[in-house]
């Protein structure tokens, strides 16, 4: 969009086209800007809150018919990861700097005392996006997905 | 806030036999309601013994997530079954 309202005003520069001219572009320009806003807004509200997490475990076929292997079904509503979540804002300073610290030695560089609970309901918005299928040599299938 | 679960249905097979159970949780809220009302003395005890480290503070918070953790279950499933064994839990 940047580039189409530079290349009119190079050419109202140029003399090429008139102000009024530039001007009506950049206004359909707009428009059409604003329009391609308004429908992924319209596309999100339309979408439906996620309320489960889904995990899934099948065992390949091999299995089945040999009689091995595990099935898991498990079903989580996405309100109890939400309420569970809230509790590391209870966590008391000292242990959440342990727990800070040990993610620190794995590797993983999180601070729980950025995590806001205005932060949480994005991240849970977001998990609606999610979708993990792992397929195992054995035919063994993992899915994790929301619903 | 939600609604606490009302069942809860427990489902466990095993080799030989199993078994399944339809626990009415909504039974077990006014017992937990009395259980409160009697250690009623305790908790206020406690709440005075741990006043001074800011957890007077802190403890009613954590009740009031604990409780809203406990009405989130409703709608959880857990179902793993093997060859032989079976374990369902469903909260409704």
């Amino acid at each position: 969009m940047n580039e189409s309202k530079k290349r009119i005003l190079e050419m109202l520069a140029q003399n090429k086209i008139s102000t009024d001219e530039a001007y009506r572009l950049l206004s359909v320009l707009e428009t059409e800007g604003s329009a391609a806003e308004d429908t992924p807004k319209a596309g999100t509200a339309a979408r439906a809150k996620p309320k489960y997490l889904r995990v899934c475990i099948m065992p390949g076929s091999e299995h089945e018919h040999g009689g091995k292997g595990d099935r898991v079904n498990v079903r989580v509503p996405m309100s109890l990861i939400r309420s569970g979540m809230k509790f590391t804002s209870l966590l008391p300073p000292e242990a959440r700097d342990k727990v800070t610290g040990a993610l620190r030695e794995k590797g993983i560089d999180f601070d729980m005392r950025n995590l806001k609970p205005e932060d949480l309901d994005e991240l849970l918005e977001a998990l609606s996006d999610l979708e993990v299928d792992v397929a195992g040599s054995d035919g063994e299938t993992v899915k994790v997905f929301v619903e | 806030m939600k609604r606490p679960p009302m069942l809860m249905h427990v489902k466990i097979r095993g080799e030989r036999r199993g078994f399944g159970l339809w626990l009415p949780i909504f039974l077990l809220l006014p017992l937990a309601l009395a259980m409160f009302i009697i250690l009623s003395p305790l908790i206020l005890i406690a709440i005075l013994v741990f006043w001074p480290s800011g957890w007077r503070k802190r403890a009613p918070l954590i009740l009031r997530a604990a409780f809203e953790v406990f009405c989130s279950m409703r709608g959880i499933k857990v179902d793993v079954q093997s060859d032989h064994h079976c374990i369902y839990i469903s909260a409704v």
